[in-house]
């Protein structure tokens, strides 16, 4: 089933002149990593916005196309409903957190309690996911105690609990240091690995080319290209739209090694590694 | 230590676990007792049940502080009342060449007990109860949801919005401002300071309310909570007990 | 006479708790970076260094002249400081008086600080908003308007605060060529940083700080080729060093011109 179906959507901000969204169409299967790269002000942080419908209803603003998610129309329903759907994780880890609530375990809670779920149901959920996100040791510490690393796991757990099928990160790491960092990329892993689809935009490219199935390439409010990352890193004119391949791939490109069946340059570590090593030995 | 605005102390007594509307009933049933009752019988033994209550809640103790405060409010009371009072009559005693008249000591007297009585009242209320219990509970008799986010939210985002200062100060400090110093100084340090204050906190306040968005806060659902206060038998006694002196001293004062 | 000295440096904020161990550093002309996990003592180092934290033991001179004795604002004429969130410092309506403020304060005239101001706009590729509001701009384009508001008070010594949060490819650039710039104007630069990659591009030094301590300290190709040291404080080598590593090579590579104009050389 498609998760995420988007046909031509242009979006213009209030007391803005030009088209933050200039006419984006995609489509996203279910269980789909992607990545989203391009440069600051390219439209990354709108379109996230816009899957979730932050974009029009919390903006306002002028907006056409369609944008459906799990077969809700975001202009036809309220951020409320969507939240069952598709929910966001954005990249000031402190401000997403409520305020209300004394301890990690309650801070879960505060979508639950909206959405209105029976208290039994709740306390599984909550379980659930402080355990996916391993944050079980900290369930009675105060959200303000936690470290940046750890405040962004319980803003993912937060909205996990929800059980949206999709979830929107928007460089959910830029604020982090190399270990939150690090708690982030593999706490988005295991949601991957539960068949959750993930649209994760980042500005570690590294990264992007080991966890991603197919990365959106982004710039002046369109989309360049939608391909898996190996196609993405190795087009030769990346660096005008503001992307720097991975180091690897830029490595590879330098000595022309390229994937015999492909054509096309290594994103990863590993895969460089490989062909590096078939390389030397062909050579002597 | 996080810190939020908070009196509250943790203890396990029978108090701490009384209905915290009950607590909000007791301290407005006190408070209409002094004026319709306005006795000094009455005021004392208003006093002496709040403080038995204080001491059940183990947090007598932290009321102190505050009797001591009212205290300079009662002196004052004393003063002007007894000086100066309509009615005043009776000479009671001299300082200097300055008279105090009994009318309005006793009128002070009357007052200060009820100031006494309103502060216990809501002391009790207030060191006794978990705010965002209090708030919870409100919310389920009836209080927006919303409103109560913004209550207890403010207990802990305001002393962290505090905290920012620091940082702005710095930043401030180190492009050459001066905050140290006469008056005029202060003065010209206070729009560098207060811009970024007020700028970040509304920058802050946005990005907040979309993660609130994001978590469904505009949800037209009943609303479910993960806490559930177990009534005890007693939320009832003390409820009916608050009514009928209520309504005791309604009936003695049309009786006197 | 070094430019800065630390001795014998110990900093609590509170009783007990000491946050910097014992540290004894001098820094001269290099372009240093300190790299280290949050919580690890680098800020709080640097606001040593600006003045705005006093030690609780030991001593640090900037140009001879004791932190302890001299005012945060006086030492703004020698040390500038681009703090990590440009929203806490950012008060002004118009991108140039906000760049003007720190220029002003320490002494500038009016001219000069204008003439300033703008050069360092110019640096930034930022003269088309000179005066537009700043909150009319995203975050990443205010941060660089704090770094020209620093650049414009012409201190001798500069130093970074995580300079690249939140920079795409094309602002990172212009922060790499900042601070290069200010290097080959004998000015000494201190970065503190998460990006292992820049890291590798714009120092001459490297600092480890880890739980208040420096436990490694060299020249960027000594303090990467330590990677289980580099593990025990959490960070990673960059991408390019772990390849080669992994690819038998013994030298350390930092960079991935390095690596190429290594193999050209052998070829």
């Amino acid at each position: 089933m498609k998760k995420i179906i988007v046909e031509n959507l242009k979006y213009r901000y209030p007391l803005s002149e030009d088209l933050a969204l200039k006419g984006i169409s995609f489509e996203v299967e279910e269980g789909e990593f992607i990545g989203i790269v391009g440069r600051n002000l390219a439209g990354k942080s709108t379109l996230c916005q816009a899957l979730v419908g932050l974009v029009p209803h919390f903006y306002k603003g002028a907006y056409s196309g369609k944008v459906e998610v799990s077969g809700m129309s975001v202009l036809n329903s309220n951020i409320s409903e969507l939240s069952r759907k598709i929910g966001i994780v954005f990249q000031n880890p402190f401000t997403q957190i409520t305020g209300a609530k004394l301890t990690v375990y309650e801070e879960v809670t505060f979508g639950l309690e909206n959405m209105g779920i029976e208290r039994k149901e709740m306390v599984k959920r909550i379980e659930y996911v402080l355990h996916l996100l391993d944050l079980e040791k900290y369930k009675d510490r105060n959200p303000f105690e936690l470290s940046g690393g750890q405040m962004q796991r319980l803003a993912i757990a937060s909205i996990i609990a929800m059980k949206p099928g999709i979830i929107v990160l928007d460089e959910p790491t830029s604020q982090l240091d190399p270990q939150g960092a690090e708690e982030v990329f593999k706490a988005v892993q295991s949601l991957s690995r539960e068949g959750i689809t993930i649209i994760m935009v980042e500005h570690k490219v590294e990264k992007i080319a080991q966890y991603t199935d197919r990365v959106m390439l982004m710039s002046d409010g369109g989309i360049v290209d939608l391909s898996t990352p190996q196609k993405i890193f190795s087009k030769d004119d990346l660096l005008d739209y503001g992307v720097q391949a991975p180091v690897f791939t830029r490595l590879c490109k330098s000595l022309n090694i390229k994937n015999k069946d492909t054509g096309l340059y290594p994103a990863t570590l590993g895969e460089a590694y490989e062909l590096m090593v078939k390389y030397e030995q062909n050579r002597s | 230590m996080t810190k939020t605005l908070s009196l509250y102390v943790e203890r396990n007594t029978f108090i701490h676990r009384i209905d915290p509307i009950n607590k909000v009933l007791y301290a407005c049933v006190v408070v209409a007792i002094t004026f319709i009752l306005p006795y000094e019988l009455v005021g004392a033994l208003l006093i002496l049940v709040s403080i038995l209550v204080l001491l059940a809640g183990k947090v007598f103790r932290k009321v102190i502080p505050l009797i001591e405060f009212s205290f300079i409010i009662m002196l004052s009371i004393v003063i002007i009342q007894g000086l100066f009072h309509p009615g005043n009559r009776i000479p009671v005693f001299h300082i200097a060449r300055i008279t105090f008249y009994k009318e309005g000591l006793l009128y002070a007297f009357n007052l200060s007990m009820r100031v006494v009585n309103i502060l216990l009242a809501f002391a009790i209320l207030v060191l006794t109860t978990k705010p965002s219990e209090l708030i919870e509970a409100l919310v389920k008799k009836g209080l927006s949801p919303r409103f109560g986010y913004v209550l207890s939210s403010a207990l802990q985002i305001i002393p962290e919005m505090i905290s920012t200062v620091d940082s702005i100060m710095d930043a401030q400090r180190s492009r050459g401002l001066e905050t140290e110093g006469n008056i005029a100084v202060r003065i010209r340090a206070f729009f560098p300071l207060i811009g970024p204050v007020v700028m970040s906190s509304l920058i802050e306040t946005r990005e907040r309310a979309m993660a609130l968005e994001v978590r469904a806060f505009n949800s037209k659902e009943k609303k479910t909570f993960l806490s559930e206060r177990l009534a005890i038998r007693s939320d009832m006694v003390i409820r009916v007990s608050l009514f009928v002196m209520l309504v005791l001293s309604i009936i003695l004062k049309v009786l006197l | 006479m070094n430019r800065i000295e630390v001795k014998n440096l110990r900093f609590s904020y509170r009783h007990g708790e000491e946050v910097l161990k014992e540290i004894n550093l001098t820094f001269n002309g290099e372009s240093t970076v300190i790299i280290g996990q949050n919580g690890a003592g680098k800020t709080t180092f640097v606001k040593l260094l600006k003045g705005l934290l006093k030690p609780t033991e030991g001593e640090i001179f900037i140009k001879g002249r004791n932190t302890r004795e001299v005012t945060v604002a006086k030492l703004a004429k020698e040390v500038g400081m681009v703090f990590q969130n440009p929203n806490d410092q950012i008060f002004k309506s118009k991108v140039i008086d906000e760049v003007m403020f720190g220029p002003l304060n320490i002494g500038q005239g009016m001219e000069e600080a204008k003439g300033n101001s703008l050069k360092a706009l110019k640096l930034l590729e930022l003269s088309d908003k000179v005066d537009e509001n700043p909150y009319d701009l995203s975050l990443s384009e205010r941060k660089l308007i704090t770094i020209a508001s620093i650049l414009a008070m012409d201190t001798d010594i500069v130093i970074f605060d995580e300079p690249t949060i939140s920079q795409d490819y094309f602002g990172k650039i212009k922060i790499k060529k900042i601070i290069k710039e200010l290097a080959e104007k004998s000015k000494l630069v201190i970065t503190i940083t998460h990006d292992m990659d820049f890291v590798a591009e714009i120092s001459e030094r490297v600092i480890v700080l880890n739980q208040g301590e420096i436990i490694l300290e060299g020249s960027a190709e000594d303090v990467f080729s330590k990677s289980d040291i580099l593990k025990s404080a959490y960070l990673e080598q960059p991408g390019i060093t772990q390849l080669c590593k992994r690819l038998g090579y013994d030298r350390t590579f930092l960079t991935l011109e390095e690596f190429l104009d290594y193999r050209l050389a052998k070829n």
